[in-house]
């Protein structure tokens, strides 16, 4: 059935959630590529056909027409599949630099093909030289700014005398309040000695 | 609800919209003096003890964080206000109330950030929920009316920022489909169509203004 | 600091010519403006080069100035506030920066082959967008093109019997926008009345339909009818 296999490739494209890669299928690829060169060949001896039997390629409509017609259309279906999914692979990867930023993580390397692998390093590269010809990092700063200082509550002993990043020293006694600045607070935070308070 | 498959380009995400709201201008009683701040965003100040002035929310909660101020909730943000607003929300299924175009960021905001700024605070939070509530079930009924309407545009009279980002793509959807589809009854029939959805305007006769 | 300045060259926000020039508006407000715009249309917007210009001077001179107060003893919570208010238009240039991008990136070949679309870009942005089309181009012709048969080798046609480019991804000029004016526009053509459609459905809609926005008030409309007075700078989209 002729377009079967360029469906099953485009169709891996929605197999998994908007922003993931599969593993890229170069077994599937390839088969649709040869099947391409396979219905141009079909498609030309119909036309040495037609011609032989001294009719008008250009207006003749009888069988040999429209199975090269066929040939044709398959063809180009086939050509429209792969361009879709190798297009839309790169628009993913395009679009995954403003979430993840200019490396790939590991998992996502893992699913491209040696040419995908390039086409990325050379866009990340374009990108690159944007930015810096703007002198502007523009894959930081993803979220509107928030106020750098938070309150905090201090839930365990912390301890007297601690100096923060701008060299003030703060006694955080169990129970009080401080307002510091996010960066400061984070690190007592993550470990459980301080939480934030909202409101 | 909020639409995922607008091309994400063109929606604003809800921390942009708070974002947006946060430049809204709202009245600050500071308790110090201060120097004027001259910002990149405009120039406040100088700050005098108990004098009244307006500064942008982002400002005035960071102001009130920093122990320098109190905050003067809007007038629109008291129980009296928002009691009358529901209540005329409640009653009129065809047209939404006059609102700040953020009243959602900005209720939001200062509830979560001046507490003690704002007399009967949990029932002016339950108010301005229930008026949000109100408010989308109008906008989710309206949106099955959208067959009587005429495919090309839509006015919303008086929707806020945040009802706008999440019936977007919902609205640009049914209007498109409708666009493409089409109808041989092109006409909108003035009974069935409700007052807040009004299709654009007859060429044929001056449509006076909505009376709110 | 917060100065604004007219611009005057057919940007989106160098309309002066009316009330707007009495009343101040600071260049963070038209950038604020100039991103909400981009962030709501389908195409890009013409790039606004003297604001960006100016917007990146008043950054510069900000940090200095925070630097400054920073070292000479300013308390730092007041320095703070600074910093947050250079941080928000910090943000408002890079995600304006971005989205730009983003388009570029999202309609590549469609705006390299639309001469008023690619004369809407900064310098900088027409060099990412050439090279950013020559990556791509380089990528489908390896793995896919030059394996093709003759006469199916062409990016942005499907054979060489193709009577246009029937392989460019293009924006969607009749997604539905919300916008707002601030004056009133009468007589906006809605309709196209030559849009090459031969339904009978569109022999069925009047001829002229004009439409009117009152000042203030947002509408859902379609974007290709409000074009161009999007561009002008008569419409808000939000």
């Amino acid at each position: 059935m002729y377009g079967r296999k360029a469906s099953r490739l485009v169709k891996e494209l929605t197999n998994v959630e908007k922003g993931q890669l599969t593993l890229f299928n170069s077994d599937l690829f390839d088969q649709v590529i040869a099947e391409c060169s396979q219905h141009y060949v079909e498609l030309q001896s119909l036309i040495r056909k037609m011609q032989e039997k001294g009719l008008d390629v250009q207006t003749s409509k009888n069988e040999d027409h429209y199975g090269a017609l066929i040939h044709h259309l398959a063809l180009v279906r086939n050509k429209r599949c792969l361009m879709a999914y190798l297009y839309n692979r790169a628009e993913t990867l395009r679009n995954l630099i403003w979430k993840v930023g200019l490396v790939l993580p590991q998992e996502v390397q893992e699913k491209l093909s040696h040419s995908e692998e390039e086409y990325f390093k050379r866009h990340s590269a374009s990108l690159k030289s944007y930015m810096s010809r703007l002198d502007l990092d523009l894959v930081v700063d993803m979220v509107p700014p928030k106020d750098p200082y938070i309150q905090v509550r201090v839930v365990d002993n912390i301890g007297e005398g601690i100096v923060l990043s701008d060299d003030k020293t703060a006694n955080f006694a169990p129970y009080s309040m401080h307002f510091l600045k996010r960066t400061d607070a984070e690190p007592f935070i993550s470990r459980g000695l301080m939480e934030e308070l909202t409101g | 609800m909020a639409g995922q498959s607008d091309p994400h380009l063109s929606l604003f995400s809800a921390e942009e919209v708070e974002f947006m709201a946060e430049d809204e201008m709202v009245e600050i009683v500071p308790n110090m003096r201060m120097d004027p701040l001259n910002l990149l965003c405009g120039d406040y100040g100088p700050f005098f003890p108990q004098m009244v002035t307006q500064v942008p929310v982002w400002l005035a909660i960071a102001l009130k964080k920093r122990g320098k101020c109190t905050i003067r909730p809007p007038e629109w943000m008291s129980v009296e206000s928002l009691t009358r607003i529901l209540e005329s929300e409640r009653e009129s299924q065809d047209s939404f109330q006059v609102l700040p175009f953020h009243y959602v960021e900005i209720s939001r905001l200062l509830i979560d950030h001046a507490r003690d700024d704002i007399p009967d605070i949990y029932m002016v939070r339950s108010l301005v929920e229930d008026i949000r509530d109100v408010r989308f079930h109008k906008i989710e009924t309206s949106l099955e009316s959208f067959e009587d309407a005429r495919s090309s545009a839509v006015r919303i009279k008086n929707l806020s920022a945040m009802e706008v980002n999440i019936v977007r793509p919902f609205v640009g959807r049914a209007l498109q489909a409708f666009y493409k589809h089409g109808s041989p009854d092109l006409v909108p029939n003035p009974d069935k169509v409700p007052n807040r959805w009004q299709p654009a305007a007859d060429p044929v006769q001056k449509r006076p203004l909505r009376k709110r | 600091m917060a100065s604004g300045d007219g611009e005057g060259e057919g940007s989106v926000s160098g309309d002066i010519d009316d009330l707007e020039s009495l009343i101040s508006t600071t260049d963070v407000e038209r950038l604020k403006r100039a991103w909400r715009q981009e962030k709501a249309a389908p195409e890009i917007f013409q790039f606004e080069a003297a604001l960006i210009q100016r917007i990146k001077e008043q950054i510069q001179l900000m940090e200095e100035t925070v630097e400054d107060f920073a070292e000479s003893g300013i308390d730092p919570l007041t320095v703070s506030l600074y910093q947050m208010d250079l941080d928000r238009t910090q943000f408002l240039l890079r995600s304006y920066l971005r989205i730009r991008l983003q388009k570029i990136e999202k309609y590549m070949f469609h705006i390299l082959n639309t001469d008023e679309l690619f004369n809407r870009l900064s310098r900088e942005e027409k060099s990412f967008a050439e090279r950013c089309s020559n990556d791509l181009k380089m990528h489908l012709d390896e793995n896919i093109l030059s394996k093709l048969p003759d006469n199916y080798q062409s990016l942005l046609k499907q054979s060489i019997i193709s009577e246009e480019t029937d392989m460019v991804p293009k924006p969607q000029l009749d997604t539905f926008v919300v916008c707002k004016t601030k004056y009133y526009l009468g007589h906006i053509q809605l309709e196209d009345i030559n849009n090459g459609n031969t339904d009978d459905r569109v022999n069925q809609r009047p001829l002229e339909e004009p439409f009117e926005m009152e000042p203030n008030v947002l509408y859902f409309v379609r974007y290709k009818p409000i074009k161009k007075l999007v561009e002008g700078g008569k419409i808000d989209l939000y």
